[in-house]
């Protein structure tokens, strides 16, 4: 900080020699402190921010209702469990202004025909990265909005169908996405309520022709298998609605969530809903260096809020 | 804004409501319309065979009134469906599975097992999952290929040839052979080719039209990998009016080798890969979706017939003295050939 001041002073213009001593000593005392309260500021951002890491692990429960018309024309009803995991930090590059979340999980489904007498299982896996832009309104509330690319694979499988057993899904998605974070308070218990939709808008998707059997493609016909999504043919929407309690430092995650898919392509209609109770555990955590501790003059940006 | 936001929302919900799909109601007049749909959208030989679709509905529906109990629908049901006259298209309820059997009980059977184990190996042959072999007389090979539901290892089929490496011909009798898992066709097809071969076509709907098909993709066997055991002598192929789906797909490849002769009856047909769907009330409803052709391009829905001059009977009153003609044939054949 004084090689700072010093510097800074060494190139004072050679007019100032001419001044009063009075006015001398004044501008000096100015200069000084300018320079002393830049030099704080300056010191301040070169000190690299603290970027705690939100991360959740959530459990999910509920019920799921599944139309696969390569399979079926009958809908199924059912349960279905998950687990995902999530990560959001603020970004390096402008810790205030940008946070990207990553998230992937696995679900599984079973659900049943209407007449109870045949199963029809889902498997899942996704996969989730994205980046979005945040302002704080005040009252302890942020918003977040920006994009996301995602990865699903997952089969369908029905225990009934012979040469036609399973549907096969896959898609890769660019999505907008966003959430809505409000702190409060009940009682002592600090409460963080988050919102967070995620609505593909396109991407390319895996679907088979109208009537083609796996068979045909393990024999090589590959053509006309990817599609491009659009909302006309590919909708599907994501909607996590959770309430981390920070019951110490670490928080128990109650929650909601909605998903929905349904995609129409080569007269194929795929329809699944689930409405899950979602349960976990979240935080915000900090790796620390052991050699380099922790800078204490380094600020600490949520990247939630 | 606020309009827009308004318009956008409404454009979702309206675009992924599209996405629709029929329902009907689990009544005797519903699950009758479902499975005359799922049939309407999928089946793939309407034309082949000559079937009116929409005949059907006019004649059958009038049957399907709401007062019918589940026994009563399902035999309108079964009727209907008997119509396409498809070995592959059954219904499926809890106490019943209808069958168009017609395919081959109006035909003679053609194959006795007890005959060929009894007179011609006195019991004394070999059994690896569904398929018998051994050596006949005149040394020829012989193996009955019972069902292709159950597979051969590459293992069991270098087995099964090393042990008949010393014969001069080589029988395959695939009659009562009802088909089963294509997969399963290609592993010995390839013991009996050198270099690659057009093995046939398959092609699938695009739609629910009845004309709506894809262009027929050719598919290609490869000869087995080197190390394994080959055959390369005169082969012959048994068939009668069973010989069905999977073993026919066997015949139509068999018949296109330059040193295979198929004897006895013409096939039973089934060319047509099977679906898999179901009604409001659970009945499961299969049916053919995927027509394949042979390597000429011919549909071989209504069977293969044998190779010219090879078509021959079992001849009632020779089973009595213990002979299959069917078999005899194919020996006299194979040792003249020689």
């Amino acid at each position: 900080m004084k090689l700072m001041a010093n510097n800074a002073y060494s190139k004072l213009p050679i007019e100032i020699v001419a001044m009063s001593k009075h006015k001398i000593i004044l501008l000096l005392l100015f200069i000084a402190v300018s320079i002393d309260i830049k030099a704080i500021e300056q010191d301040s951002l070169q000190v690299e921010p603290l970027r705690p890491v939100a991360s959740a692990y959530m459990l999910e429960f509920g019920g799921s209702r599944i139309n696969d018309t390569y399979l079926t024309p009958l809908k199924y009803t059912g349960w279905m469990a998950g687990f995902q995991y999530e990560r959001m930090q603020a970004m390096k590059f402008n810790p205030e202004k940008w946070v990207m979340r990553l998230s992937a999980g696995v679900e599984i489904d079973r659900t049943q025909n209407p007449a109870k007498n045949a199963d029809m299982w889902y498997l899942g896996l996704d996969a989730s990265w994205g980046m979005m832009h945040r302002w704080r309104l005040g009252h302890e509330i942020t918003i977040g909005a920006g994009g996301s690319t995602s990865l699903d694979i997952g089969c369908l499988y029905s225990t009934r169908n012979g040469n036609n057993p399973a549907s096969a899904k896959a898609a890769w998605t660019v999505n907008a996405t966003g959430y809505v974070a409000w702190n409060f308070s009940i009682g002592c218990l600090p409460i963080t309520v988050k919102y967070q939709p995620t609505l593909p808008v396109t991407g390319v998707f895996f679907s088979p022709d109208y009537g083609e059997l796996y068979y045909e493609i393990y024999l090589g016909n590959d053509d006309g298998l990817a599609h491009v999504a659009w909302w006309g043919n590919y909708f599907a929407m994501d909607n996590l609605l959770t309430a981390d309690l920070h019951l110490s430092n670490t928080c128990l995650r109650i929650g909601y969530r909605n998903q929905l898919l349904s995609t129409k392509v080569n007269d194929i209609v795929t329809r699944m809903t689930i409405h899950s109770v979602v349960l976990g555990v979240s935080g915000e955590w900090i790796s620390v260096s052991s050699r380099k501790g922790l800078n204490p003059s380094a600020r600490l940006i949520s990247a939630l809020y | 804004m606020g309009n827009k936001i308004f318009v956008f929302l409404w454009a979702m919900i309206l675009l992924s409501s599209c996405h629709e799909v029929e329902e009907w109601e689990n009544t005797p007049k519903g699950n009758f319309d479902a499975l005359w749909t799922v049939i309407d959208e999928h089946y793939c030989f309407f034309e082949e065979k000559g079937v009116d679709w929409d005949a059907m509905y006019r004649k059958y529906s009038l049957k399907a009134k709401n007062t019918l109990t589940d026994e009563e629908l399902f035999l309108v049901c079964a009727e209907m469906l008997d119509e396409l006259k498809d070995g592959h298209t059954n219904l499926s309820a809890s106490f019943n599975t209808s069958y168009y059997r017609k395919w081959w009980s109006d035909y003679p059977q053609n194959y006795d097992a007890r005959l060929i184990q009894e007179h011609y190996f006195n019991f004394n042959y070999r059994s690896l999952n569904d398929v018998d072999y051994g050596i006949l007389p005149d040394n020829i090979g012989y193996i009955h290929y019972g069902s292709f539901v159950y597979g051969l290892g590459e293992g069991n089929i270098d087995h099964i040839l090393a042990y008949l490496a010393t014969c001069e011909s080589l029988i395959i009798d695939v009659r009562n052979n009802g088909g089963g898992n294509l997969t399963n066709v290609e592993p010995l097809v390839r013991r009996f080719i050198t270099e690659p071969i057009l093995a046939g076509y398959i092609s699938h709907k695009t739609g629910p039209g009845h004309e709506d098909f894809s262009e027929p993709y050719a598919y290609y066997y490869d000869p087995a990998e080197k190390g394994r055991i080959m055959w390369g002598k005169p082969i012959v192929v048994l068939t009668n009016r069973s010989t069905y789906s999977a073993a026919n797909d066997f015949v139509s490849v068999m018949k296109n080798l330059p040193n295979v002769t198929i004897v006895g009856a013409t096939t039973g047909g089934g060319c047509g890969m099977p679906f898999s769907s179901e009604l409001p009330c659970g009945w499961a409803v299969r049916f053919s979706a995927c027509p394949m052709y042979d390597a000429n391009g011919n549909l071989t829905e209504m069977g293969i017939e044998p190779t010219e001059g090879c078509a021959v009977d079992m001849d009632p009153s020779a089973i009595l003295s213990g002979h299959d003609t069917i078999l005899d044939f194919a020996i006299d054949y194979l040792t003249t050939q020689n």
